[in-house]
């Protein structure tokens, strides 16, 4: 077998063996993370463990080259692994079909890796490998790509930046009373189909679940009209529990493209400067479509008919039609099987698709807004990043190179690298910048404390800990996942449990110093579980004493603002209002920047700008 | 989904849905211009350095297989090597069992097996016998050549391509470097050229059509609006009023330089009412931000003048190029109307649903009038020169909507460091002159295909290529090529450059690394899918790739 690596060996030198001997965690089985897998594999890496929760869908197969028509539907994870591995037996592969942030992967367990590569399709994942890797001390080597653009950065502790030392862009995001109400755009009525009437109809319904682009920061505003919205939800509801009768789709288009819109052209307030809308009448279009076969939904590239929607709309509703495997109500029962179905928006389920362009079609008509061919509502809807295989094999191989440096430790030749379609280069690089001494991911004390569970409280943690122990004042804030659990103002919570605060093994807390003069760095504590040894040992020790320096001077406000959104809450923002707190649980990365202004004016609007760079997304 | 529903894979959309990320980027007339090509490679061409070593070849697969994924028509390997112990440890697309088979046949088969929509064939001929058949290299639309490779045999494929009008890539791929060149036909035109859509926004504001005239003359009286109508009116409208006041107060003629558009920005500014209890005003901040990008007199770019001014756009011949048609009627255009077509896009901004539809249909119709009329000479173009075939409409309205940005890259050859090529030799020095280019690295992989054909013609002993000797021998020939004479150019310093650069080269003996290998074949297939789609600009015309520093460098050789 000599001759396999003979290059290989001529070339890397003693590196190679040190790629032998390393393991890899190779977190993403999409795009890149297929090249990935496969230039790790011919370039003599020993043992690579590979996680994806995906399954693998039809639009990825223009890239993803392990992946093959008969594979939909599987593990991306598990597939990869059998694929690759058949192709280099000597090698140990491992594969998860699993969510990353699942807590079976402590930061113990990221800490047996030599490197670890991102290789992932959102955000909120890569922050929390960002934060993972961070506290185990590994590092990782981060990608994106976008269209023809790419970009590889390597991420080490205390040596360069981390992924959230930079602010990154938020999701885009609208205010209720704009997609419900007042819409004036194409993709107030896109939304509206697709985190309104598609999930009040087939999914989880808005009043159970935060609904994706909505923004609901200024419902307090316009009090009256949120209540008006909440009862036209409530009965959508009732209409859907009569899914699958014959009059299924007549009902619901009459409630949402008549009823509702005759009770908002009645609020004459809205439309003093405003062109009314105008509600459409299911009998009238029935009869002039007549003619129209629902076929016509085939044609993504043609902006369909006033008649085209509604026939497609009815189609996609209705459950009497012939084609009985291909309904929404179908599918949504093959889902779960279960007494609850839920079906989510997914932009490459053509059935799903069509009912949200329709859908969003026809609201625009009644607006005088101009209507979008389903080609273009796929890519609003679904946030389409373009996703080519060249892009991924350029980007997964500057990966490695700069994999190269990291096993050797030579952080100061480590690169951040960027393809770029324009200009004289094809690759550009730039090296890598030291920590940003603000950033409130990676600078901050990181320790761990053993718990006792079973009696710990909260006041335990703060005075024998916090207090005694770490040389905490008074002004200062504790939060988990969940939220603030102590603050100056809230101390209900210090005789509880901290099982009953949602804390266990591998939990994270956060504390954050709030004194005026001099605080010091945040500081985050990993829960770890251990009975006490004796009756007498406090319940909450200390692993070892942590060095908790103080914060650069000018502390950015930005802090709070704008990378806080990473850490699912955790900032020192302290939230009051039960409805507030509710609020940022569920929408962690949504902060709102004042907007361009693009809408009507009345409303701040968050827009995405997902060419931007900061987020590069790889699925 | 696949489990409940089989039929819903092998609708008629499920194409569309498999590239649909793709289509993104290239459109259905760039899939369907993939989907008709078909691409050849030529994967080796003998042994290179005695009887059990040939190009790996890693390169051109890991090319053809970014090719294969998003759909191209087919493709056909060209390589007479067998499978050896170190392809399998380098090649993906060979399993245990390819030992001693075809490299050919087992590197189409696996890569076949990515995507059934390609047709992908092999051959294990040498190319030299092929290309005796006349009818051979014109299947192709592209032709990929891994080298090194004897000279003789990429000049007969260069020179019949040229001939044919058939695109070639040139790739090597050694080590922790790359470096490939792309030959394209004499003329290539691209009118897709994707330019950064802030560059492409044509408003026509300083001369508008008497339509848009009327429009703006509609909100004549500005103070007179309430003050949510005041705060809604489109910034184009907002603009074209106010340069109607201007041009009352300046003789007619709209703000010209820096200092008179800062003015006019500022008088825009102040018609914002500040009481405004709407809140929102944002229309005249678009307005004031637009002023220096729109607020200009149209002009024609000059690379555009160009390609009227030359030769295929002035002489039509029955059987010249859509493009020059096309291009030939819209120079027609430029003189009777001193502007090119309008694209008619309108970009978004602060504006009632109603009056944003209304103007977007001023500037759509417009574009739809110029196109038409374009189309009319297309027509009455075609008549004369007795054409058969007429050119879409489709195709006219696209040449008109990109009409300010096609462009023209007047192909170049394979470049090669020689005597006679003055203006390679030229640019070569240019860039030996900048410490940070990687300009070494080609030297280096021509003086590796130097050897290579050396040993190849018999004119070197095997085992050539691991000789100290014939290495500085031949770097030192082709820098004094380069030095023309003048020492200066070649110092010592650069002399380094090129010494360690070689050294790196000469590690693996001519052996590929997938990794780089696997990189460039992601460059390399980024520009064939931009030759195929015609669209975006393609390289001109080499790229050399450092994988030591992590970056590449485009050269004009």
């Amino acid at each position: 077998m000599a001759a396999r690596d003979a290059y290989l060996k001529r070339s890397l030198g003693t590196l190679s063996k040190r790629i032998r001997e390393s393991r890899v965690l190779l977190v993403g089985a999409g795009g890149i993370g297929c090249e990935l897998l496969k230039n790790l594999l011919l370039t003599g890496f020993g043992e690579i463990h590979i996680i994806d929760l995906d399954t693998i869908d039809l639009s990825n197969l223009n890239r993803q080259f392990l992946f093959r028509q008969e594979h939909i539907k599987k593990s991306k994870a598990l597939v990869a692994k059998e694929v690759a591995g058949k192709f280099q037996p000597n090698a140990k592969l491992e594969a998860y079909h699993a969510n990353i942030k699942d807590s079976q992967f402590t930061v113990d367990w990221f800490a047996k890796f030599d490197i670890v590569f991102n290789a992932l399709d959102n955000l909120d994942a890569r922050r929390h490998v960002n934060r993972m890797c961070l506290a185990a001390n590994v590092p990782l080597v981060e990608s994106g790509t976008t269209g023809f653009n790419g970009q590889v950065q390597v991420i080490k502790k205390g040596q360069t930046e981390c992924y959230d030392c930079n602010p990154k862009e938020v999701p885009k995001s609208f205010p209720v009373c704009t997609i419900r109400s007042t819409p004036s755009q194409p993709i107030h009525c896109i939304v509206w189909a697709k985190s309104y009437l598609f999930p009040e109809l087939f999914g989880t319904s808005e009043t159970d679940a935060e609904a994706d682009g909505l923004d609901h920061s200024e419902d307090a505003e316009n009090a009256e009209e949120i209540e008006n919205l909440r009862r036209e939800a409530q009965a959508l509801k009732a209409i859907r529990a009569s899914m699958g009768s014959d009059d299924f789709a007549e009902k619901v288009f009459t409630k949402v493209f008549k009823e509702d819109i005759e009770r908002l052209r009645g609020m004459e307030d809205m439309w003093k400067t405003r062109k009314p809308p105008e509600p459409l009448d299911y009998g009238t279009l029935q009869e002039k479509a007549s003619a129209i076969d629902p076929t016509v939904s085939q044609n993504d590239q043609k902006i369909w008919t006033l008649e085209e929607d509604f026939v497609v709309f009815k189609d996609r509703s209705d459950t009497r039609m012939p084609y009985e495997d291909k309904r929404l109500k179908s599918l949504q029962e093959s889902n779960t099987g279960e007494v609850e179905p839920i079906l989510t928006f997914d932009k490459d389920d053509v059935d799903t698709l069509d009912f949200v362009a329709a859908s969003a079609n026809l609201r625009s008509t009644i607006f005088g807004i101009e209507p979008k061919s389903k080609f273009d509502i796929k890519q609003m809807a679904g946030n389409i990043i373009p996703a080519i295989a060249t892009t991924n094999a350029m980007t997964a191989g500057l990966c490695v190179l700069q994999a190269f440096k990291v096993l050797k430790d030579d952080y100061s030749r480590a690169k951040m690298v960027f393809l770029e379609r324009s200009g004289v280069r094809a690759i550009n690089s730039d090296t890598l910048k030291p920590p940003n001494p603000n950033c409130p991911v990676c600078s901050v004390a990181l320790g761990r404390i053993f718990v006792d569970l079973e009696h710990a409280t909260l006041n335990d943690l703060i005075e024998d800990i916090l207090r005694q122990q770490l040389g905490y004042g008074d002004e200062f804030s504790v939060s988990t996942d969940a939220g603030t659990i102590y603050d100056p103002d809230l101390d209900d919570n210090l005789p509880k449990k901290l099982t009953d605060l949602g804390l266990k093994a591998e939990s994270l807390i956060r504390v954050i110093d709030e004194e005026d003069e001099e605080p010091r760095v945040n500081l985050e504590l990993l829960v770890s579980e251990r009975a006490k040894a004796t009756p007498e040992d406090k319940p909450i020790s200390l692993e070892k004493q942590i060095d908790i320096p103080k914060k650069p001077k000018q502390e950015p406000a930005a802090e709070e603002q704008v990378n806080g959104a990473a850490l699912n809450g955790t900032t020192g923002k302290r939230k009051r209002g039960a409805e507030e707190a509710g609020l940022e649980e569920i929408q962690p990365a949504k902060r709102f920047a004042k907007a361009e202004a693009n809408g009507d004016g009345e409303h701040p609007i968050v827009l995405d700008e997902t060419e931007s760079g900061a987020i590069l997304i790889d699925d | 989904m696949t489990d409940a529903f089989p039929g819903a894979l092998v609708g008629p959309s499920s194409k569309e849905r498999k590239y649909d990320r793709q289509l993104r980027l290239w459109a259905a007339s760039g899939q369907q211009a993939l989907e008709q090509s078909r691409v050849l490679l030529i994967n080796s061409d003998g042994p290179i350095d005695g009887a059990d070593t040939t190009v790996g070849g890693v390169a051109g697969v890991e090319t053809l297989k970014n090719l294969v994924l998003p759909g191209v028509g087919g493709f056909t390997i060209v390589d007479p090597a067998t499978v050896s112990e170190s392809d399998l440890g380098v090649n993906f697309f060979l399993e245990e069992s390819s030992l001693g088979k075809s490299r050919a046949e087992e590197t189409a088969r696996l890569l076949q097996e990515l995507n059934p929509d390609v047709d992908g064939d092999f051959l294990n001929e040498a190319i030299s016998e092929l290309l005796k058949r006349p009818d051979f290299l014109p299947q192709y639309k592209l032709v990929i050549v891994s080298g090194p490779i004897k000279r003789s045999s990429l000049d007969t494929i260069t020179a019949s391509a040229r001939e044919l009008g058939i695109p070639v890539i040139y790739t090597r791929s050694v080590g922790f470097y790359s470096v490939f060149s792309l030959q394209l036909p004499a003329e290539f035109p691209i009118v897709e050229t994707h330019p950064d859509p802030e560059s492409t926004q044509d408003l026509r504001l300083v001369n508008p059509w008497p339509e848009l005239k009327e429009a703006a003359a509609r909100i004549s009286n500005l103070d007179t609006l309430d003050d949510h109508e005041h705060g809604h009116v489109p910034y184009v409208l907002l603009l074209l009023h106010y340069l109607e006041k201007w041009k009352a107060e300046h003789n007619g003629k709209p703000p010209e330089n820096y200092k008179e558009k800062s003015a006019f920005r500022d008088m825009v500014r102040a018609g914002a009412r500040t009481n405004n209890p709407e809140g929102g005003e944002e229309n005249f901040d678009e307005a004031a931000a637009a002023v220096f990008k729109s607020i200009n007199p149209w002009s024609l770019r000059s690379n555009i003048r160009e390609i009227f001014e030359m030769e295929q756009c002035k002489n039509l011949k029955s059987d010249s190029d859509n493009f020059w048609i096309i291009a030939s009627a819209i120079s027609a255009f430029y003189t009777k109307h001193g502007v090119l077509p309008l694209p008619g896009s309108l970009p978004d901004m602060k504006a009632k649903p109603s009056d944003y539809v209304a103007l977007q249909n001023i500037y759509k119709k417009k574009a739809r009038q110029d196109m038409e009329e374009v189309l009319e000479t297309v027509r009455a173009t075609e008549a004369r020169l007795g054409r058969q075939t007429p050119i879409t409409e489709k195709e006219v309205e696209t040449f008109c909507k990109n009409a300010s940005h096609v462009k023209v890259i007047r192909g170049r050859d394979i470049p090669r460091i020689d005597k006679d090529s003055t203006q390679t030799l030229k640019a070569v020095r240019n860039a030996l002159g900048n410490p940070e280019s990687v300009m070494p690295i080609y030297i280096a992989f021509e003086a590796l295909d130097i050897i290579v054909d050396g040993i190849q013609n018999g004119q070197l002993p095997q085992g050539s290529l691991d000789d100290d000797a014939t290495w500085t021998t031949t770097i030192d020939r082709l820098l004094n090529i380069i030095a023309e004479g003048d020492d200066t150019v070649i110092n010592d310093e650069v002399r380094e450059r090129v010494t360690k650069v070689t050294q790196e080269l000469r590690r693996t003996e001519g052996g590929e690394l997938h990794n780089i290998s696997a990189l460039t074949g992601g460059l390399v297939s980024q520009e064939v899918l931009k030759v195929l789609t015609r669209q975006y600009v393609p390289l001109d015309n080499t790229c050399v790739f450092d994988g030591v520093g992590s970056r590449s460098e485009m050269f004009r050789l």
